[in-house]
């Protein structure tokens, strides 16, 4: 049974929006800003792909977001942005799931309650602080502020998280356990990610990312929030439907599809598997430098996908690669493309869903 | 509607502050011990000592390996659990075997050394980062064990364990795969310790759940895994089954991120959902294993649901055994409410000694015998998660 996308919601370095995320696309990335890390009195600028939610407040009060943390606002934008899309359907409370994926979590407000412990003691640790830390407050910030009752959920699967959370959306609605799932794929930066970088790629820190140049170094960091309210399958639907969700370890299962979406983000370890793995003469795109690296970078595939769909033509352009994979040339026609959205991770795990009309 | 797929609980594994074991854990629990100590895992600097349930040093060990202490407990309850259902290495290989572990800890990056000299400007060595990217829970369980179905760690927070066994319910009815090891793990830290003393809802005495004078909760640390599959398939094997997992039900409150709605309402929801998919009526129930943490708010929230849905039948909260293990919760007291199925009996709520008159009903107070084809496991969470799961007897069930 097949699962529809009724809307979709994006926040990250590109802006928010459909408009924005495909004007990315469109140009062939988009430029990082930089973040400034500081170590044993040296300071290194490391480029990075920063999320923006400042006009959450057109949806959300101010006062309402006092005690909201970054992670949660890029979540709520996001799906704010995704009901916008949709045409703002009436939910039914109780029958409207909930499930957030994310890599890391909330990095920079667990952090955050550190610092508390550690420059005050620990009877000084933040109570706000430490709530807005556990791994499910994101996805409960969603469902406290749209007043979602169904049930919710939150994954942590590294790049596996944006799969997983697609297979149990379709579960879900397949079984009607409930009508319709909002499927949150949320990552954030903060200074500490950006020192792992910097030690594991402290080197190759590039200036730009090039995914399809696979015997390079040219990740770079991102946040951001994907976010899609889907439905079971009802006939006709602009952003297409999701066929196929498929995740585990070892090698990529053969699949049919027109055109692949990888989820190559620069890092050069997880490019070979790619090359390793999908056959020469295919028509391949990596879409990554329109919001970097992440975890859950492969919910941002599908929204690129899906929006393409939507204006009925690829977006990509063609990109300076070291493959031997065809590229789609901007302005193909995608009216009838299957389009398989790929990711390989670096623990010999993978994903795989597939978008077709 | 979900089409009700009998779905059979051939394995059990299990530890925790009351043992390594499920048999250990059980001889604990009926013999009404408890042993809350000061936190010996790491040292604090509060004025009060907040006790919590650790499994001593000598039952596991504590060397700081390649691992997270999390998937550490997860995997030796999922080998434990294997064995109960009878499928060694050989066997393994022939069925596709899904893991869905439910964590809190597991699943957070936040080493205080680590960050204590990053935040001093030092640049600390990677170790204790590649030892987290290393010790996603579900995904050790599937490394560790070979096994080549999907994997998922949830991080629901304190209704994890208890979503996991739904959620793996979910993936054999879809065919995902043959069989399922589903459940919890996590570990004490200083983190939660500090976090949950932080919002004043820890007890400086050993916990008493659903007391008139209840304090707060005791936190724990442990494990508990259940081996899942589809009860035809499990026939066919030849392996004993333990219980039938019935119904599974979860709802949110959308109230706050850490008290649960005062009127419970998310918490009927999941109980509703929980007996209409297994099919049974609350005279069904020989009793519930609550959650029961000791803080007011989940108490009395929990006391009132039960006895507007479930009057009459017994309850009990395990948590003065094993203090609250946060994601492993579910798991833990997911096997434990087999067990006691499978016995006819159900421990004492330790702690419990005054009824709160706030409190329209309270939990058994002395090992008590029950009767019933069925029974309740329950779970609250931050964030206002609920999440119920339904047990049934398998001579009642087959």
């Amino acid at each position: 049974m097949t699962i529809m996308i009724d809307g979709i919601g994006v926040v990250g370095g590109f802006g928010s929006g459909a408009k924005e995320l495909l004007a990315a696309a469109q140009a062939g990335g988009c430029a990082p800003e930089t973040a400034s890390l500081s170590a044993e009195g040296t300071s290194q600028e490391v480029p990075v792909y920063r999320a923006r939610t400042d006009h959450l407040t057109d949806f959300v009060s101010k006062r309402a977001l006092r005690r909201v943390d970054h992670l949660s606002r890029m979540a709520l934008l996001g799906a704010h942005l995704a009901l916008e899309d949709a045409g703002n359907p009436a939910l039914d409370p109780q029958r409207t799931g909930i499930i957030v994926a994310s890599g890391y979590g909330a990095t920079g407000t667990t952090f955050a309650f550190l610092d508390s412990v550690l420059g005050d003691g620990d009877a000084c640790a933040s109570p706000t602080h430490f709530s807005s830390s556990v791994h499910n407050a994101a996805a409960a910030n969603l469902s406290i502020q749209l007043k979602l009752e169904g049930p919710c959920l939150t994954l942590s699967q590294f790049e596996q998280s944006v799969f997983s959370a697609f297979s149990e959306a379709r579960i879900w609605l397949c079984e009607g356990r409930v009508d319709r799932v909002l499927v949150g794929c949320v990552d954030e930066f903060c200074p500490v990610l950006g020192y792992c970088w910097q030690r594991y790629f402290g080197s190759e820190l590039p200036e730009v990312q090039q995914p399809l140049r696979l015997n390079s170094q040219s990740a770079i960091p991102g946040e951001g929030a994907a976010i899609f309210l889907l439905s079971r399958d009802q006939g006709q639907a602009a952003y297409g439907h999701i066929a196929h969700v498929e995740y585990g370890r070892g090698i990529l299962p053969s699949f049919n599809a027109d055109l692949t979406l990888i989820g190559a983000d620069g890092h050069r370890v997880c490019g070979q598997r790619y090359r390793d793995e999908l056959a020469p003469g295919m028509w391949v795109a990596a879409a990554s430098a329109s919001y970097g690296s992440l975890p859950v970078g492969s919910a941002f595939d599908l929204a690129i996908a899906a929006f393409s769909r939507k204006t009925g033509f690829w977006s990509l352009p063609i990109q300076a690669n070291d493959t031997a994979w065809d590229q789609m040339r901007p302005g193909a026609e995608m009216a009838d493309l299957n389009v398989a959205c790929v990711k390989c991770g670096n623990d010999n795990d993978y994903g795989l869903l597939i978008l077709e009309p | 509607m979900t089409t009700r797929v009998p779905v059979a609980i051939t394995g059990l594994g299990c530890l925790c502050a009351a043992g390594v074991g499920v048999d250990d854990c059980l001889d604990s629990l009926y013999r009404g011990e408890r042993r809350p100590t000061a936190p010996t895992l790491f040292s604090t600097s509060h004025p009060v000592t907040y006790p919590v349930l650790e499994i001593p040093e000598t039952d596991f060990p504590r060397e700081e390996g390649p691992l997270l202490r999390t998937s550490e407990l997860g995997l030796a309850a999922a080998r434990e659990a294997l064995a109960d259902a009878g499928l060694d290495e050989t066997s393994r290989e022939k069925v596709r075997i899904g893991v869905i572990l439910g964590t809190t800890v597991g699943s957070a990056m936040n080493n205080e050394a680590f960050y204590q000299r990053f935040r001093d400007g030092e640049r600390p060595e990677m170790t204790a980062i590649d030892r987290f990217r290393r010790s996603n829970p579900a995904a050790v369980v599937a490394r560790e064990l070979r096994l080549n179905g999907p994997t998922q760690t949830l991080v629901n927070a304190c209704s994890s364990g208890t979503d996991a066994l739904g959620i793996g319910a979910g993936w054999l009815r879809s065919g995902l795969c043959d069989v399922v090891l589903a459940g919890g793990a996590d570990e004490l830290c200083r983190t939660t310790y500090n976090g949950f003393s932080a919002l004043m809802i820890t007890n400086e005495n050993p916990c008493s759940p659903f007391d008139r004078d209840r304090q707060g909760l005791n936190l724990g640390e442990g494990a508990g895994m259940l081996v899942l599959e589809k009860a035809e398939a499990a026939k066919k094997r030849g392996v004993r089954l333990r219980a039938q997992l019935l119904g599974y039900g979860a709802a949110a409150d959308a109230y706050h991120l850490t008290a649960p709605s005062p009127d419970g309402k998310g918490l009927r929801r999941a109980l509703c959902e929980a007996m209409e998919q297994a099919g049974i009526a609350a005279s069904d129930l020989a009793f519930v294993n609550a959650h029961g943490t000791g803080t007011k708010d989940n108490d009395k929230v929990e006391s009132q649901v039960l006895h507007d849905l479930l009057p009459g039948i017994p309850f009990h909260s395990t948590k003065g055994y094993t203090g609250h293990t946060l994601g492993a919760a579910g798991g833990i007291e997911a096997v434990f409410t087999v067990a006691f199925l499978e016995r006819g009996e159900i421990p004492a709520s330790i702690g419990f000694s005054s009824q709160d008159p706030d409190l329209p009903t309270a939990p058994v107070t002395e090992n008590t015998p029950v009767a019933g084809k069925a029974a309740i496991s329950e779970s609250l969470a931050f964030g206002g998660n609920n999440a119920v799961a339904v047990f049934g007897r398998v001579e009642d069930t087959a």
